[in-house]
């Protein structure tokens, strides 16, 4: 169909009608070539602000730098925070068109995704008016060798109904990378990637993905502070963005310089996965705390612990 | 003489239930039917797996309590009233707020058994239901398969039948199976696979002791030679001839318990003495009266083969060959189905072979099975599948034909195509594909949607249900009233719906949750200023995953879960989240004996 744009017939056609097919067949090829993805704000203005297009677009991939201090960078939130990017982008793929499905695919090597987590999050997240009562799909993968968890990125990234896909793979091939990339172009899905402190380290090399962020847990040291929200700095660490090549070039390190900051927090909010807006506390206002009541969260005195019992 | 193997499927009701909802394993399962008056009669049990016994021996394996006629003293007939009562006297009323109760559906039992029966022909080409009789409370259970002349292909009768229980068995499906001369011979066989293999092994060769002695093997299967089962099943209660109650207690009351002992009555006077039924099972049993197989006759669903002219060494053979010729026959499968508007729910792709070119190589056909989530009209992606199986199995050497046999169908979705959304129409049924290929590679069960479960134990809050296609989900929420009255009755009641609430708060869930717990090396408590009433303590001042040491700085808790007594040992622990001096945060929990475990990560 698309090679009939150069038909010379068509250019004969004068009627609106005619120009109508004309925009779409165009658009559609537009879309092949997936220059026309939209850009989708991910609620965290903090991190919106450090991606180049002001948001994550559709159709590029995103490689989370988990840095804990753990040897892994196990437990510093990136998975939490990719994870809420994840849903944001589904529900708002499920509110665009209430014909499209929208499917977060997780491949979990390691089986350790506990969806309890996340799950809620999809929930509070989801307008059931605006999405006419369908709730983005969530399905899990879980691939026992490294190869297979390979083909099943890169299978979910062609599939053009899925949102987005998140994995954590442990050594990735900048050959299977750069598949993943033109997977998501066609497709349109969002390759969500949290890798570890190895990757931290070399993280001026070149990557395939379109945005590199680093996350580190903020920490609050002796404070008083809300368990249900998580600080998180995020910083981004080179990597062009896709389809700005050109600009690119010319702006140089100037770019840079215009975003303003390469580092910034943000406030995750663990209940329902998006930006806090509680208000936050500062450290030290309530003194310093006592021995006994050091580990206590001030909402949770010492008697009225959280007990389930059946 | 014909050899027929019956494949008995024990409670397949319930059996046909937990295929499609495998969460249900946890908890027992009625299927109940409404007779007059609002009465409802259990038509068939089970609870998959149940509970651990206290002072039992061994946990009790799922499959064996399937095919355990009585757990409780529960026996289909029993009102539901009735068998609740049973079920709470021996498992506690908590099993009965978490009982699932499900109206009784004979026409799809009959439709899965039908492709059930289906996907069996691969064993033999001739697979029967059988026929159920008038008084009994369930449907048919069995299938049974004409194997005679066919079971030298799979390496002997022996190897046969365990051939058939496992294929089943890797499915999910509990099955037990014999081989006797006829189908009512097979029949009683096969129903009691455990006690026949006792004097069939005594008869054929030494007794010999079964390791352990104390621990009672259950067998799955059974083989009565050619021409003895009349000897063989002497001893096997009267009831296996499919027998009425009321005759059932004639010959009881008379004192006649097995078969053998209605052997040896003289013939002539059965028929004056007893119902006419006993004489006719008798007839059927010896075989001097024939019992014709009835193969399903509904819908006849499409198959195609191709057989070559000479055995064909796949070695010689590219893969893309292969493929052509299994695409050509997909098409033919698919077109008319495509009219009548459905698609291919699974299919099988037997490459067949007759003679196998060493000698003591078994020439069993290899088989893909094929299965979607989406009724699928596309060949060309059925062909992908297939590709994707046939690149990961071993093949035959060679083969002498392909067929291609569909083995159940669904109402294709299919829509009309618009000019401008077409990409965001077709993008569902993209969805679809794509499960099935992962799954196809992966494996069945390694690709799920995860549905959240109300249980406060946190490795058991949610369940993996295989993901639906979009659209049907809502097929599981018109569940009959019946269900959903005693659903909204478990919900109100239940400890586990109470806790749903704080379940579901997420910030104190973990992301990454391990497999198993972790046991935490090296840990020092807060002293006991902190110590409870109760004994609990405080969280750790540092604890140890592997030789790095984590500084706690905050801790939030404890959120005690003491719950799981019906499944086994109590869980009693003590959950904290702590964030250590690098701001990670972790999810450790301390057993009630005190020892600490690392159980998720925030990552």
């Amino acid at each position: 169909m698309v090679t009939q744009v150069c038909n010379p017939v068509w250019d004969g056609v004068g009627s609106v009608g005619g120009l109508l097919l004309r925009q779409a067949v165009e658009w559609r090829h537009a879309q092949a070539e997936g220059q026309g993805w939209e850009t989708v704000a991910t609620g965290f203005p903090a991190l919106d602000r450090l991606l180049p297009a002001g948001g994550v677009r559709r159709g590029s991939l995103i490689e989370w730098l988990a840095d804990g201090g753990a040897p892994v960078g196990d437990a510093c939130g990136a998975v939490a925070l990719a994870c809420a990017v994840a849903c944001r982008l589904a529900v708002s793929a499920a509110q665009a068109l209430a014909s499209q499905a929208a499917t977060i695919v997780v491949v979990d090597r390691g089986q350790r995704f506990y969806p309890p987590a996340v799950i809620p999050w999809l929930d509070a997240q989801t307008d059931v008016a605006a999405t006419r009562g369908r709730r983005p799909q969530l399905v899990v993968a879980r691939p026992s060798r490294d190869d297979d968890e390979i083909w099943a990125i890169d299978q979910a990234l062609r599939c053009p109904g899925v949102a987005a896909v998140l994995a954590w793979p442990e050594r990735v091939h900048s050959t299977a990378m750069r598949r993943w990339q033109l997977a998501s172009r066609a497709s349109g899905a969002v390759g969500l990637l949290v890798r570890g402190l190895a990757e931290r380290q070399q993280a001026g090399a070149p990557t395939w993905a379109d945005a590199r962020v680093a996350v580190a847990p903020v920490a609050e040291g002796d404070s008083v502070a809300d368990f249900a929200v998580r600080r998180l700095r995020i910083a981004r660490v080179g990597g062009p963005w896709s389809g700005n090549e050109m600009r690119n070039e010319m702006l140089g390190d100037m770019r840079n310089e215009m975003l303003g900051e390469r580092s910034t927090e943000l406030r995750l909010d663990l209940t329902n996965g998006r930006e806090s807006t509680r208000r936050h506390r500062l450290s030290g206002g309530a003194g310093t705390p006592s021995m006994a009541g050091r580990f206590q969260d001030d909402r949770f005195p010492v008697e009225g612990a959280a007990c389930r019992a059946s | 003489m014909s050899r027929i193997m019956t494949v008995w499927l024990p409670r397949w009701p319930v059996q046909r239930r937990l295929l499609e909802r495998p969460e249900l394993r946890r908890r027992p399962v009625f299927v109940c039917r409404r007779e007059r008056r609002g009465v409802m009669t259990v038509v068939a049990w089970a609870w998959a797996t149940p509970p651990r016994r206290e002072g039992a021996s061994a946990p009790p394996s799922g499959r064996a309590s399937l095919s355990r006629t009585s757990l409780s003293g529960i026996q289909p007939g029993m009102s539901l009233a009735e068998a609740m009562a049973a079920l709470a006297l021996s498992h506690g009323s908590r099993a009965c707020h978490i009982a699932e109760v499900d109206q009784d559906d004979p026409a799809a039992d009959m439709a899965a058994l039908e492709s059930l029966a289906r996907s069996c022909r691969r064993f033999a080409p001739i697979v029967a239901i059988e026929k159920p009789s008038q008084h009994e409370h369930g449907g048919p259970e069995c299938l049974q398969i004409d194997v005679t002349g066919t079971s030298c292909f799979f390496g002997g009768e022996g190897a046969l039948v365990r051939t058939v229980v496992w294929t089943l068995a890797a499915r999910g499906i509990h099955a037990r199976a014999a081989i006797a001369d006829t189908p009512a011979a097979a029949w009683a066989a096969a129903h009691h696979t455990d006690s026949l293999h006792a004097t069939l092994t005594a008869t054929v060769s030494q007794p010999r002791q079964h390791h352990g002695g104390l621990q009672k093997r259950h067998y799955r299967w059974a083989v009565v030679p050619p021409e003895t089962h009349r000897q063989a099943l002497a001893d096997v209660p009267a009831t296996a001839l499919r027998l009425d109650t009321i005759v059932a207690a004639q010959l009881r009351d008379v004192g006649i318990e097995t078969i053998g002992g209605i052997f040896r009555l003289p013939r002539k006077s059965l028929a004056s003495r007893f119902a006419p039924q006993l004489s006719q099972r008798l007839a059927e049993f010896t075989g001097e009266r024939p019992e014709p197989l009835v193969v399903p006759c509904s819908v006849e669903l499409p198959t195609a083969s191709q057989a070559f002219d000479f055995p064909l060494l796949l070695r010689d053979t590219t893969q893309d060959d292969l493929v052509a010729v299994i695409e050509r026959l997909l098409q033919e499968c698919v077109a008319p189905l495509a009219a009548q508007g459905k698609g291919v729910m699974s299919l099988q792709v037997r490459l067949e072979r007759s003679q196998s070119a060493e000698p003591r190589e078994a020439c069993a056909p290899a088989v893909i099975d094929i299965g979607v989530f989406q009724p699928s009209c596309s060949a060309k992606h059925l062909v992908e599948l297939v590709k994707l199986r046939l690149a990961r199995m071993r093949l035959p050497r060679e083969i002498e034909g392909i067929a291609v046999e569909v083995v159940s169908v669904g109402v294709a979705e299919c829509r009309q195509r618009t000019l401008f959304g077409e990409a965001a129409e077709a993008s569902a049924s993209q969805v679809g594909m794509l499960m099935d290929r992962l799954s196809g590679r992966l494996g069945r069960g390694a690709v799920f949607e995860p549905r959240p479960v109300a249980d406060a134990q946190p490795e058991h809050a949610w369940a993996a249900v295989p993901p639906a296609a979009r659209g049907s989900s809502s097929r599981s929420r018109t569940t009959p009233a019946i269900k959903r009255t005693q659903q909204d009755r478990a919900c109100e009641n239940s400890p586990a719906a109470r806790m749903t609430a704080s379940v579901a708060a997420p910030q104190r869930r973990p992301i990454w949750l391990l497999p198993r717990p972790v046991r935490l090396e090296t840990v020092s408590v807060v002293g006991s200023a902190m110590d409870q009433a109760d004994g609990s303590s405080g969280p750790p001042v540092w604890f140890c995953i592997g030789a790095q040491r984590h500084e706690v700085v905050k801790a939030h808790g404890p959120e005690r879960i003491e719950t799981a007594w019906w499944r086994g040992p109590t869980v009693r622990r003590d959950y904290y989240v702590v964030e250590t001096s690098t701001g990670s945060r972790y999810w450790i929990f301390r057993q009630r004996r005190g020892e600490w475990f690392l159980h998720g990560m925030f990552s």
